[in-house]
């Protein structure tokens, strides 16, 4: 789910680059209106190591392969520190391993720190049930929601910015053929967000920003 | 005159078939009279893989490939083969060539410079970690660890009573 440099044509790539950098004022605004901002810095290192460290895991679905997001749990421990955190994030994953690309990052940062904010969105809203089977339904649908909408983000992008010397109905069945791949990654995520959150509701629930 | 107008019917029904032959012997004479002709001669090609990180190759992935003078303007397009094969060969210009290949939004850039003399030089996109890095991330790793370490460590404030 990281697209790399010279896929997307130039306007898409700057348009990329001014949504992340609307989000991240926004975020940081956000952040230092909060009574102490270092607060949750130790916590958001901790998480961004977690997040650059996912995309290594792959999982196979033939005839293909996918890797962990963690945008939804990024989400819900963050809150308005992952954007920062998934940027930095993907800045390394792309100088490190070569996922994604560095003229790319604005718009990776969109495709996942958006999914990050609605489930920061989800898990505020609806977080508060006092039933832990309802709970942690809640907490399934913000991981599996978040990888379903960074997927159709990142379908979007592409079909959108399909160059035209490609062959475009070979192009959209193989990014069809991706987005399905996700879907089990989807029920993955989901489980991975509802078993940590229901963890850390036990041992520390200080460390859930979005609870 | 009936009698004859059969006649003539019947002669132009045989007539025609007779005058269809001649006709086609005539028109595709030239695809009888001459052979085709195969000249096979060796050239220098470029020869890519695609492959994820992972190892799965790129099988039937998309090629477009740039000349040194239109690098907006693919030059030739195609697909990999089911092993992430493809193969070209460049024409005579000098100067450097990429080659992207890309499969559902994600993809790589690979160059060829071809010197005025013919001679190739391979530049990969994407050669994996150098040892440089590889130090550099298992150091994150460890401070990483480190840092875990002393914030689960931390001394908490006292919740109140």
């Amino acid at each position: 789910m990281h697209i790399p440099d010279g896929i997307l044509p130039l306007g898409l790539t700057l348009g990329g680059w001014v949504a992340a950098g609307g989000l991240t004022a926004i975020s940081l605004n956000r952040i230092a209106a909060q009574p102490d901002p270092r607060a949750a810095l130790p916590r958001a290192s901790m998480m961004t190591a977690a997040f650059f460290a996912a995309s290594l895991i792959h999982i196979p679905i033939p005839p293909t392969s996918v890797h962990l997001m963690l945008s939804g749990l990024m989400g819900a421990m963050l809150g308005w520190y992952a954007i920062p955190a998934i940027l930095i994030g993907l800045a390394f994953q792309a100088v490190m391993f070569g996922h994604g690309g560095l003229t790319t990052l604005g718009v990776n940062g969109v495709i996942l720190g958006l999914p990050a904010l609605a489930a920061f969105g989800l898990m505020r809203s609806m977080g508060h049930f006092a039933h832990p089977v309802m709970r942690a339904l809640v907490s399934f649908a913000t991981g599996a929601g978040a990888v379903l909408l960074a997927v159709a983000l990142f379908t979007t992008v592409l079909l959108a910015g399909l160059p035209a010397h490609l062959d475009a109905v070979t192009e959209r069945a193989a990014i069809m053929a991706l987005a399905i791949a996700h879907l089990p990654l989807a029920l993955a995520e989901g489980m991975i967000v509802a078993a940590v959150l229901t963890f850390l509701r036990r041992t520390s629930p200080e460390m859930i920003i979005a609870r | 005159m009936s009698v004859m107008s059969v006649r003539v019917i019947v002669l132009s029904a045989c007539a025609k078939p007779l005058i269809a032959g001649l006709a086609m012997l005539l028109l595709a004479g030239p695809a009888f009279a001459h052979g085709a002709l195969v000249d096979v001669a060796e050239v220098d090609a470029i020869r890519i893989q695609a492959r994820y990180d992972t190892g799965e190759v790129m099988g039937n992935a998309q090629v477009a490939v740039f000349p040194p003078d239109d690098p907006a303007q693919p030059w030739l397009v195609g697909q990999t083969d089911a092993t992430g094969h493809f193969v070209f060969t460049p024409d005579d210009r000098a100067g450097r060539w990429a080659i992207q290949v890309r499969e559902a939004g994600h993809g790589a850039i690979s160059y060829v410079e071809v010197g005025a003399d013919g001679t190739t030089t391979i530049t990969q996109g994407s050669a994996g970690l150098t040892w440089a890095q590889r130090l550099l991330m298992i150091a994150c790793v460890f401070w990483g660890a480190i840092g875990t370490a002393l914030y689960f460590r931390r001394p908490r404030p006292a919740k109140a009573a």
